[in-house]
């Protein structure tokens, strides 16, 4: 039982992790039904905001708590920016026009994304300084749990949880989930649709910026093409918990983190797509909402 | 101004090349392309400039192919270089395992493919878009990984040494050669598409794309269809990867990554969805832009992303959009007498009926005569949530009768129309058509039984012709199969003569023969109603349903309408109605069935009905109800 519970934790900091940007995918698609693909970039740019913050200007050397804050908070700010720039000059002319287009656009974004970074901060691999956060742990039983894993998983739930009371608590958030379902009603009850999509886009931005960065402090090893797979990963998440549904997203990620730790535990990391993708198959077919979507009722 | 120009040498001249291009038929149109583009290529004579053609050609088979479930049948999938990689490794394997010649693998590359589009395609293409997208993108990857992980196949080093081609003893290896081949083998997919777009298949498609569920309700099997746009998707990109291994020379996972899945979705947004030069145009700027852009090396493919972003911002249409107008859809076809014409619906409406009892005796089933119950509804209930939509519900149809359903809003009555279509599976209850039972069948099923619609709020595929509209109608009607749909064979092309025959008797038969070529969302609110009903005639139904028929029409044209539900019973068909205008509910109706808050509370004639009590209570009696009657209720 040593190794399960071990590979428990692991999968479960991972998943937080994918949760997260996870949680983009579906604010951002639950409002303007389109699926954001650089979304998982978002993340990338968090993390090498980050690392510039921490490596390139110093930061590492300041007081730890001034460093994780700023380290956080600065890449979450610059990320929101760069997603509404995408927002108003890419997205924004095509809503309501093509969904395929937009999704094109989404996808030209992303490799957008990537080559800027691999221009700004070169191809290589660059890494976090590896003494920011102490590497000791603890045993709980056979299980050996970090300090790191512990940090990274309590602020990923801290700001889970905060989007999940902003939205259902707030005005703001009731005004988002009103605008999920209809967006004319919305506008017509004097919603300012345009402020809730350029707010979805910074909580989306917001929460990826704070992946890339705990995935920085986590991984140490970050590279320009980081994104593509924590966002296939995180947009796999987001369906299989229901698109649309945000402690969906969460659920989702996590359980992707559990399925991808478990599969490289115990069977090969080189199977880990193939498990993961094939349990979201066979999860649509028999639920075709997701594990925890509502269906959606067609209007006749 | 333009007739002075017709009139002149130019003009005439003009004209007829116009004509003779519109009368050559698709293939040699292409062949002439294809052909003039090869020469140029060949002309030229770098290896260079002929191995990118080559590649674009490659690209171009699979924009073909991604376009068919893209473009025609408007499904999304991101993992399309899945079927480029299973056609690759099939062919690979056959031809450096088993030895078999480069063609002879052809048709197996493509059957395997086609086979993965059924396995993958059954289960999953009842999912929603976006969930499709993430199916197909998992299905993509896991064939990748699965091929990286498959040692036989050569693990991550993929299948070396995979011979040329051998034609007739001739060994093809120069450029030259492939370009050939793969100008031969686009020629093949092109024909095919094209075949395919102009088919009832490709018509099918379209409808779906436009409104799966008014699709499926006036006949079109949309699971299935959806299936074989799968299918064929799949076929035409594993003859590109059997093309791209032997031209290569050696394959391995790294080649048919996600990448590769959004460039050719790419490829065919850019040049115009659904459109075949478009595909052919975008193939060329995908493949031929970062060639241009070699100079650049770097930072080509941040360029190529700001250029693809500038792109959609200003031609979200493509390149060389799609264009589906045909001012005159029935050009050349040979013209009826308008007498004629009800007679021969009728005739035919005849021969349908017929056709129909000798179907029934053979099964031993008797076919309700004039009179009879038709349709038979007992103890229909359906409930949403706590609220009892429809409650205990039961009456009779009779064939040959105008039946009329009224009651206030939220009485119930679409409810039930919607039970009877199969668009709603009632929680309790049967209806019975013909004796048979129709509850838990598919809507299209229940369409080839003989039972048609129209909607509430209008649903016409709105970026089609209304020509076009009906002829969907007549998607049940069809013959022929699909492979002569892809070869368009003479049967297939009578069949869609008649088809096109068809469906302008039905307009002339509506009055809308005149606007059959205009889209359908430029008729008024009148017209669209009458499309709608032209479109459920023309699958020859022997029961119609008629949802607000006389929303938004004004008092003469409601007169027409009440002419026009006549003259369809008098045709033989059953009609059932759902209305708000009194005047004309009791006018044209033999019996009315009165619905309030999901319960019938009184069946009758007419006139029996107006004094019945309860009717007056909970309906006529009211001011309130009458002045929200009198408002048509749209969507």
């Amino acid at each position: 039982m040593g190794p399960f519970f071990q590979y428990t934790v692991i999968g479960l900091t991972v998943g937080s992790f994918y949760a997260l940007v996870a949680l983009g995918y579906t604010i951002v698609y639950g409002i303007i039904r389109l699926i954001n693909f650089a979304q998982g970039d978002l993340s990338m740019v968090g993390a090498f905001l980050g690392w510039t913050l921490l490596v390139s200007l110093g930061f590492q050397h300041l007081p730890l708590y001034v460093a994780l804050i700023a380290a956080f908070v600065i890449p979450m700010l610059g990320t929101a920016v760069v997603n509404l720039g995408i927002l108003q000059f890419a997205y924004r002319p095509l809503l309501r026009r093509s969904l395929l287009a937009i999704l094109i656009t989404a996808l030209g974004m992303s490799l957008f994304l990537q080559n800027l970074a691999e221009l700004i901060w070169g191809p290589a691999i660059n890494a976090y300084p590896p003494s920011l956060l102490p590497a000791s742990g603890f045993f709980v039983g056979p299980v050996h749990l970090t300090y790191v894993q512990i940090a990274l998983v309590l602020v990923s739930l801290l700001l889970m949880g905060g989007l999940l009371l902003f939205v259902q608590r707030t005005t703001v958030g009731t005004a988002m989930r009103a605008l999920a379902v209809d967006h004319d009603a919305a506008r017509l009850m004097g919603i300012n649709v345009d402020a809730v999509i350029r707010l979805a886009f910074v909580l989306g931005a917001v929460l990826a910026a704070a992946s890339g960065v705990m995935l920085g402090v986590y991984y140490v090893q970050i590279q320009f093409t980081m994104g593509f797979l924590l966002g296939l990963r995180a947009f796999t998440a987001a369906v299989l918990g229901g698109i649309g549904n945000i402690p969906g997203a969460m659920a989702g990620g996590m359980l992707i983190g559990l399925l991808e730790a478990y599969t490289t535990g115990y069977l090969s990391g080189k199977w880990e797509d193939v498990i993961v993708f094939g349990v979201l198959i066979t999860v649509l077919v028999v639920k075709p909402t997701g594990l925890f979507g509502e269906r959606v009722a067609e209007r006749m | 101004m333009i007739a002075q120009l017709a009139d002149s040498g130019l003009g005439r001249r003009y004209a007829s090349a116009r004509d003779l291009l519109a009368r050559t038929p698709f293939w040699a149109r292409v062949l002439v392309v294809l052909a003039v583009l090869g020469l140029a290529v060949l002309g030229y004579g770098d290896d260079y400039v002929t191995s990118v053609a080559v590649t674009a050609a490659t690209y171009g088979m699979l924009g073909l192919g991604l376009n068919i479930v893209v473009g025609y049948a408007g499904l999304l999938d991101l993992g399309y270089a899945a079927f480029f990689a299973i056609g690759a490794y099939t062919s690979a394997l056959l031809m450096t395992q088993a030895h078999w010649n480069f063609f002879t693998t052809l048709p197996f590359a493509v059957l395997f493919t086609g086979t993965a589009g059924a396995i993958l395609g059954y289960p999953t293409l009842r999912l929603r878009s976006d969930y499709l997208a993430i199916v197909t993108l998992g299905f993509g990857e896991m064939t990748r990984i699965s091929f990286n992980n498959w040692d036989y196949a050569g693990g991550p080093n993929g299948i070396l040494q995979i011979p040329w081609p051998n034609l007739f003893g001739f060994q093809l290896d120069t450029q030259a050669d492939f370009f050939g081949v793969s100008l031969f083998l686009l020629a093949i997919a092109m024909i095919f598409a094209q075949h395919l777009d102009h088919s009832r298949l490709g018509r099918g498609w379209v409808a779906i794309r436009e409104d799966e569920f008014a699709a499926e309700s006036v006949g079109v099997p949309s699971l299935r269809l959806k299936l074989f746009a799968y299918v064929m998707g799949g076929m035409w990109g594993g003859l590109a990867g059997a093309f791209f291994a032997t031209r290569i020379g050696a394959i391995d996972p790294t080649s048919f990554t996600f990448q590769l899945s959004v460039l050719v979705l790419i490829l065919i947004v850019l040049g115009g969805v659904g459109s075949l030069p478009g595909v052919l145009l975008g193939a060329v700027v995908v493949v031929g832009l970062p060639e241009v852009l070699r100079q650049f090396a770097d930072q080509r493919l941040l360029i190529f992303a700001v250029l693809l972003v500038l792109m959609m911002l200003v031609r979200p249409q493509g390149l060389w959009p799609r264009i589906r107008r045909k001012p005159k859809p029935f050009y050349g076809l040979e013209e009826e007498e308008s007498g004629e014409l009800s007679a021969t619906i009728l005739r035919e409406h005849q021969v349908q009926v017929e056709e129909r009892v000798r179907r029934h005796a053979a099964a031993g089933r008797q076919v309700a005569q004039q009179g009879e119950p038709l349709l038979e509804v007992r103890g229909l209930v359906q409930r949403f949530g706590g609220l009892r939509a429809v409650d205990d519900v039961s009456f009779v149809v009779r064939r040959g009768e105008i039946f009329s359903m009224i009651g206030p809003n939220g009485a119930g009555k679409t409810t039930v129309f919607n039970c009877i279509t199969g668009v709603q599976r009632p929680r309790r209850g049967t209806i019975l058509f013909d004796g048979r039972s129709i509850v838990g069948l598919r809507p299209h099923v229940i369409v080839s039984r003989g039972v048609g619609r129209t909607f509430q709020g209008i649903r016409l595929f709105r970026n089609m012709a209304v020509f076009e509209n009906v002829m969907v109608g007549l998607y049940p009607r069809h013959r022929t199969m699909t492979w002569q749909a892809m070869l368009h064979t003479p049967g297939e092309r009578r069949d869609e003569l008649r088809t096109l025959q068809e469906a302008r008797r039905w307009l002339h038969f509506v009055g809308l023969e005149e606007v059959a070529g205009r889209l359908a969302t430029e008729l008024s609110y009148a017209d669209q109603r009458r499309v709608e009903i032209g479109r459920a005639l023309a699958a020859h139904p022997h029961l119609v349903l008629f949802d607000e028929p006389a929303a938004g029409m004004n008092p003469t044209e409601k007169l027409e309408l009440v002419g026009l539900i006549r003259r369809i019973r008098d045709l033989g068909i059953t009609v059932v109605l759902i209305d708000h205008d009194m005047s004309l509910v009791m006018r044209v109706s033999d019996r009315i069935a009165v619905l309030d808050q999901g319960r019938l509370i009184a069946l009758g004639p007419a006139a029996q009905v107006q004094q019945d009590p309860a009717v007056i209570e909970a309906y006529l009696g009211r001011e309130e109800d009458e002045l929200s009657m009198a408002e048509p209720r749209g969507a």
